[in-house]
């Protein structure tokens, strides 16, 4: 196993360690669960980047046409949808305690982070319609590219014009001075560790889909 | 002759009255042990701290063991196409 993987578990595990510890100040109604944006926001940071890596890979495919690349690029949106998933759940449960709901449609960036998501479930659907690699390959990338545009606009353009309860709204940046400047110190080496993390699952994935591949490929 | 027979229900009750000291629940945190005492400290948020890390850690455990297969996977893998080539 690489090595890097090794710093990835210590950092992570050291981010939950002090994420936990370290003192924060009292701020009205969020209390101790303000150190849900230790483990809450980078759910959605990393997504952006596993979805990020995807376009990138989806463009090179179209570009030189190497199975590899469409593969890398399904690996990096799966990784994308799984955190993405785990930032719709923790955020739920995180509004239950704080604004009183599991879930609400009047909160924009709610329901646009799960319209988001669905706009990338419709991804995978779309792959399992083609039997041919090649042209599954093509449709998907294409798909790709235009669903990973989407995000910018329905995560941050429209929720931002919107009123709502959610940090980031009313035309507002989301660490405004609801947020208290300390929890910065573990909020970026949060954000960094499960960046590290997704790219180790996407080494897994990705490794797992190759041999796959390789094998409904090469038997004659 | 069933005025003889001893009244066991009170015995069982282990609603209202503790099954053994054993489980009962310690009200003097001052003469637990040490690791007892620093757990209950803080309002509990260190049994929080704990349960999040026995998952983590369970979840690395998990993807080291994946990460062990997938190599010797790879390894057959490589090895069967070598020998393919050798072999046409």
């Amino acid at each position: 196993m690489k090595f890097w993987k090794y710093g990835v578990a210590a950092w992570l595990t050291l981010v939950i360690i002090f994420g936990f510890l370290i003192d924060i100040p009292q701020i009205q109604i969020l209390k101790e669960s303000a150190r849900n944006l230790y483990f809450h926001v980078p759910m959605w940071f990393t997504m952006y980047i596993a979805f990020l890596t995807g376009m990138v890979y989806s463009i090179r495919y179209l570009n030189s046409g190497k199975i590899d690349l469409d593969i890398k690029a399904e690996t990096a949106t799966q990784v994308g949808v799984v955190f993405g998933l785990c930032g719709l759940l923790t955020g739920s449960l995180w509004a239950r305690f704080t604004w009183g709901t599991w879930w609400t449609f009047a909160e924009p960036k709610m329901n646009l982070a799960a319209v988001a998501l669905l706009i990338f479930v419709a991804y995978f659907i779309l792959r399992t319609a083609f039997d041919d690699p090649e042209k599954r390959a093509r449709f998907a990338a294409v798909y790709n590219i235009f669903a990973v545009t989407t995000i910018p606009f329905l995560l941050y353009v429209i929720p931002r014009q919107l009123p709502s309860l959610h940090p980031g709204a009313d035309g507002n940046p989301a660490f405004s001075d609801m947020t208290a400047p300390e929890l910065r110190i573990i909020f970026y080496p949060a954000v960094i560790g499960f960046i590290g993390l997704s790219i180790w699952l996407m080494d897994i994935v990705y490794r797992y889909k190759k041999l796959n591949y390789q094998l409904e490929h090469t038997i004659d | 002759m069933t005025m003889n027979k001893p009244d066991y229900t009170g015995l069982a009750d282990t609603l209202s009255s503790a099954y053994s000291d054993k489980w009962v629940a310690s009200d003097e945190v001052e003469t637990a042990g040490a690791f007892v005492q620093f757990m209950s400290s803080n309002d509990l948020i260190f049994v929080v701290l704990g349960v999040s890390l026995i998952i983590w850690f369970v979840i690395l455990l998990f993807l080291f063991r994946i990460e062990k297969k997938l190599a010797l996977l790879e390894h057959r893998q490589t090895e069967a196409l070598e020998s393919k080539e050798d072999h046409p």
